[in-house]
């Protein structure tokens, strides 16, 4: 199969449009930030009211929802997808691997927008990153935390 | 696709011990200098965001494209 023409400019573009409170959060939050780490999805963490206006904009994209807004409010997870994949994580708060509790709102009022061609790209701080890291804390998230903390120690 | 106990291996939850050194652990000068390296040479080589993103998404086909079952 010969992957989509998923135009990753326009997608961010009208996300930023839309007004949705979304935070590009996962390994694609990486590279932004200048590391190059391999990814296959995009993830998300969006505000529990803004799920509607995030799916208009995936729309147009032809990316579907796995359920329904009500549905991913209750499970606090659900997947847009076609043959992009995008995790989308919908809820308030989200405990660590630790117990402390990661809040949304927290993370959106300090989010950092990266310029992306003509948009920006609304991410969590450095610190605030490896704390998502933090939520799964599969191997994988350790390593992000180790290139993250060299690229926080490197800029201060 | 990857295999069951590949990705049992890959989607683990690490130990409270692991996590803390991951925290903690003081990073060597060694090991901050080959990521800074990484870092300069591909925020050079693709200045953009943009171009980031889009190396990426090759390097991810390069990767599909190697690990595909022959």
């Amino acid at each position: 199969m010969q992957p989509s023409r998923f135009d990753e400019v326009a997608f961010f573009r009208a996300l930023d449009q839309s007004g949705a409170r979304a935070l590009l959060i996962g390994r694609r939050a990486l590279v932004l930030l200048g590391l190059p780490v391999l990814t296959a999805d995009y993830d998300f963490w969006i505000a529990i009211d803004d799920i509607e206006p995030f799916n208009v904009v995936a729309a147009r994209f032809d990316l579907r929802p796995t359920r329904t807004p009500d549905q991913a409010r209750q499970h606090g997870r659900y997947v847009l997808e076609n043959d992009e994949h995008v995790d989308v994580l919908v809820a308030r708060s989200v405990p660590t691997f630790k117990g402390e509790s990661v809040q949304f709102d927290e993370l959106w009022k300090e989010r950092v927008r990266v310029p992306l061609d003509d948009v920006h790209v609304s991410m969590p701080s450095l610190d605030n990153l490896i704390l998502t890291k933090q939520i799964r804390s599969r191997p994988k998230d350790l390593e992000d935390i180790r290139l993250l903390r060299i690229l926080k120690e490197s800029r201060s | 696709m990857i295999p069951d106990g590949i990705a049992d291996v890959i989607e683990r939850t690490v130990t409270h011990e692991e996590l803390e050194d991951a925290l903690a652990r003081p990073i060597p000068v060694d090991e901050r200098d080959e990521v800074t390296a990484l870092v300069r040479w591909f925020t050079t080589r693709y200045s953009s965001a943009e171009a980031r993103l889009s190396y990426v998404r090759q390097a991810y086909e390069r990767w599909r494209g190697h690990a595909r079952p022959r």
